[in-house]
């Protein structure tokens, strides 16, 4: 019976993130999300948990009051959550979230034979929490995952890169970053929501931790990213469309090498 | 005196890092160092193009993907600790230089576009696009090796020079990794001009049926163009392969001319497309995000507005 357990992050929905005035961005207004890729590690986790039986069980990092992805998580369908959460613990850099999540998974009772974690985050994109976790823990990983078959002591993936798709076997326990085509997450219902706040959240504070997880990157600036050109606008009519033509021809762009 | 490593699964890719790489070895007067596989005869090529060492990775066993290297380099990485590691952003690398990075506890900036020095500490100011490509984030990475994962054509390869002196240092084989590789297939992956494309057509979730994709490519004839699209009608609906999906994490193109059919412009879509000459999109929701990128705009029903288009190209090119 495996124990399961998979990783997510709250993060800012990037689809609410105005352009600011100037140079900056303007987070006043964003919602939060959990991580898309994250919620088909979820999936994953919960879907493998119905086949095979066993316990899923979600972890996060993150600021005390992130608790809306608690229940979010939850209502996917893991019946417990590890929420390492500390003040402080606002824009980690992937080595600190790894060193973190590490430091709780490895030196704690929390029993488990499979990590899930999602490709990537939403908002940093930048891959690296799930490889690094694994390479923290000292167990096999593999990245960028889009099949899972679990076995009694090992598992059979499918990983998928750019020249095609191996298919590795990995000794349990053992990590696996998910690619958003290995499946189709479940919307939670109303019912899912409800039950999701009666299950257990353990909690965890930067007190019950010893390692000091000092960053190693560190930002200097985050400025928007300028795509915006001041075009021009047309409709439908006619006209606008033989004026656009025109334009293109006129730019060079179409009739004949430039 | 370790200095800048560099490694890439692709010999191009290589050749890019290694260009990158010698312009910095100059300036802060550093050794330049690149790992090699499979191929050994490559040593003086990689010489010539800027290698002061050449570390030469052992051949794997069958069952063994690259992923096994990554105790060797780590192990040599500790020993000679090199100021700067830049790693080629494929997607096997980016998962071998997070476990790198994860072993010799330092930093690495994912996917890195570009970098400077900065002045007075002479650390590398390095940038990444962050939130769907909405923003650009500028890290310094505060631990050594400074490490960064580069994708290909960030940097154009150098030229080879004759004469160069090189050392070539064979590794030896690591101990087997426990994740064994059983079985391997290859892409039926057609090959997209996509990348290098001077006319871009993209479609988007404004098509409503598949057999629409037509107008796409009458379009797309008439102008010489490749024919794109947004992730949705790849990952989802399945229209078009994946690999002619525009995006953050899909093909970057980089046309004289975008045309978006029905494209609303989600932020990663963007990002895609941002460097585009003249971006030209056709859509009927006038508060399509794709506007606010866009040279021309045409606020319209892609079904009326392409035909149209089309009968005015013709007559236009006298096609």
């Amino acid at each position: 019976m495996p124990g399961i357990l998979c990783c997510f992050k709250w993060v800012v929905d990037e689809a609410y993130i105005r352009a600011g005035t100037g140079k900056e961005l303007d987070l006043d207004w964003v919602d939060y999300k959990i991580s898309d890729y994250d919620r088909n590690a979820i999936e994953e986790a919960v879907r493998l948990q119905e086949k095979h039986g066993g316990n899923v069980s979600a972890i996060t990092v993150g600021k005390p009051d992130d608790t809306k992805g608690l229940k979010d998580a939850l209502s996917r369908g893991p019946e417990k959550a590890y929420f390492i959460n500390d003040s402080s613990f606002d824009n980690l850099e992937p080595s600190q979230t790894a060193a973190i999540l590490a430091e709780v998974i490895g030196g704690s009772s929390i029993d488990y034979d499979l990590i899930i974690c999602g490709e990537g985050s939403s908002d940093l994109y930048a891959r690296q929490v799930g490889p690094r976790l694994a390479a923290k823990l000292g167990i096999p990983c593999a990245a960028f995952v889009q099949k899972i078959e679990m076995e009694q002591d090992k598992i059979i993936v499918e990983r998928k890169i750019e020249d095609g798709v191996e298919v590795l076997e990995l000794p349990l326990p053992a990590l696996v970053t998910v690619l958003p085509d290995i499946n189709s997450p479940r919307i939670p219902g109303l019912k899912d929501t409800l039950s999701a706040s009666k299950k257990p959240v353990i909690d965890i504070g930067l007190d019950e931790l010893s390692g000091s997880f000092d960053p190693c990157l560190r930002t200097i600036s985050i400025s928007k990213a300028n795509m915006e050109r001041n075009g021009v606008k047309l409709s439908s009519e006619p006209q606008d469309i033989s004026s656009l033509v025109d334009a293109l021809i006129k730019q060079g762009v179409i009739g004949g090498v430039k | 005196m370790a200095g800048i490593w560099v490694l890439a699964e692709d010999y191009k890719h290589c050749l890019e890092l290694l260009n990158a790489g010698q312009k910095l070895a100059e300036t802060l007067d550093k050794q330049l160092a690149v790992f090699l596989m499979q191929k050994p005869d490559r040593a003086d090529d990689f010489i010539a193009h800027g290698a002061d060492r050449v570390y030469l990775l052992p051949a794997l066993p069958e069952d063994q993907t690259m992923e096994a290297y990554i105790p060797l380099i780590a192990g040599i990485a500790k020993q000679e600790q090199p100021d700067i590691f830049f790693i080629g952003a494929s997607l096997r690398c980016k998962e071998m230089a997070a476990r790198i990075a994860a072993s010799l506890n330092t930093g690495l900036c994912s996917d890195c576009t570009g970098f400077t020095l900065d002045e007075e500490s002479q650390s590398l100011v390095m940038e990444r696009l962050i939130f769907g490509g909405a923003a650009v984030q500028k890290v310094i990475c505060e631990t050594l090796p400074q490490m960064a994962t580069i994708p290909a054509g960030a940097f154009e390869a150098g030229t080879a020079l004759s004469g160069r002196d090189g050392q070539v240092i064979e590794l030896s084989p690591a101990p087997p990794s426990p994740v064994k590789l059983i079985a391997k297939k290859s892409n039926a992956r057609q090959t997209t001009n996509l990348a290098e494309a001077r006319v871009v057509i993209c479609v988007g979730r404004g098509l409503e049926k598949e057999a629409d994709l037509e107008m796409a490519r009458e379009l797309a004839e008439l102008l010489g163009a490749e024919i794109g699209c947004t992730r949705p009608i790849s990952e989802e609906l399945h229209w078009m392969p994946e690999e002619t999906c525009i995006g953050l994490s899909g093909i970057k193109v980089k046309p004289e001319l975008y045309i978006g059919l029905g494209v609303s412009g989600q932020i990663q879509h963007l990002t895609g497309i941002n460097e585009a000459r003249v971006i030209c999109a056709i859509n009927c929701d006038e508060n399509a995000p794709i506007f606010d990128v866009s040279n021309y705009g045409i606020v319209g029903d892609v079904y009326k507005v392409v035909p149209q288009l089309i009968a005015e190209l013709k007559q236009a090119l006298h096609k």
